[in-house]
């Protein structure tokens, strides 16, 4: 049994979903980042705004392509646009 | 080159940022502090913002902003600090400031550090006001109004 992901949610991502982190399970070999923000879409509707204009960050680094792959044990974040200051 | 960067609960201080920024040869100091302003919104007059962070990315873009000061403009030392959980109005959430030979760059690179953190670090606020209801995020820096 593959280990899952650790979705990590923050600002906006995490209000719409009402969790700050999901498990998310994907097979042995990994799927497209862009793949699990579709069907994160699709689980949770009212997210899917917020992805469209979210960055995705795999293990502390900002993909470098939708197409990269996200495997059992990583770690992804979704990035609302920035607040600071 | 160095370069502080910090992200903490603790109040920052001004006087903190200038002594992390003395050098010898540095001509220009300039240092920016960003506070929370009591603004009116739809939650009520502002109270307090905030701040969430995601901690390694944001370090690890502190420290890239850094080295595009000194590669751009000459920076001899930086700091880029900013707080996270609540921080009430009038407080600083924000300090950046840069050492450079001279005053331009020096008002250049601290000008670079903020517009940059603010579009670039993943960091959020969430506003709280004075009325009970819902809380309003600032989803975007357009919609920022706590740093200058």
């Amino acid at each position: 049994m593959p280990k899952p992901i650790r979705i990590l949610l923050f600002s906006s991502a995490r209000t719409v979903v009402g969790r700050a982190e999901l498990a998310w399970t994907v097979p042995s070999e990994g799927t497209p980042a862009a793949t699990i923000a579709r069907d994160l879409a699709r689980t949770y509707p009212a997210l899917a705004r917020t992805l469209s204009a979210s960055r995705l960050v795999r293990n502390g680094r900002y993909l470098r392509s939708p197409t990269e792959r996200v495997r059992p044990g990583d770690e992804l974040a979704i990035h609302p646009p920035y607040g600071g200051g | 080159m160095t370069a502080t960067v910090r992200l903490t609960p603790r109040p920052l201080s001004v006087g903190a940022a200038w002594k992390a920024l003395e050098t010898d040869g540095a001509g220009g100091v300039v240092v920016f502090a960003g506070r929370v302003r009591p603004d009116p919104g739809p939650t009520g007059r502002v109270t307090a913002i905030v701040y969430e962070a995601h901690a390694a990315p944001a370090i690890a873009r502190f420290r890239a902003l850094a080295r595009i000061a000194e590669r751009r403009f000459g920076a001899r030392r930086t700091v880029l600090w900013h707080r996270v959980g609540r921080v009430p109005v009038g407080t600083v959430s924000v300090i950046v400031g840069a050492a450079c030979a001279h005053r331009a760059a020096a008002f250049a690179a601290a000008r670079y550090l903020i517009e940059a953190l603010k579009a670039s670090v993943p960091i959020w606020k969430e506003e709280r006001g004075r009325s009970a209801r819902r809380p309003r995020r600032r989803p975007s820096p357009r919609g920022a109004r706590s740093a200058g």
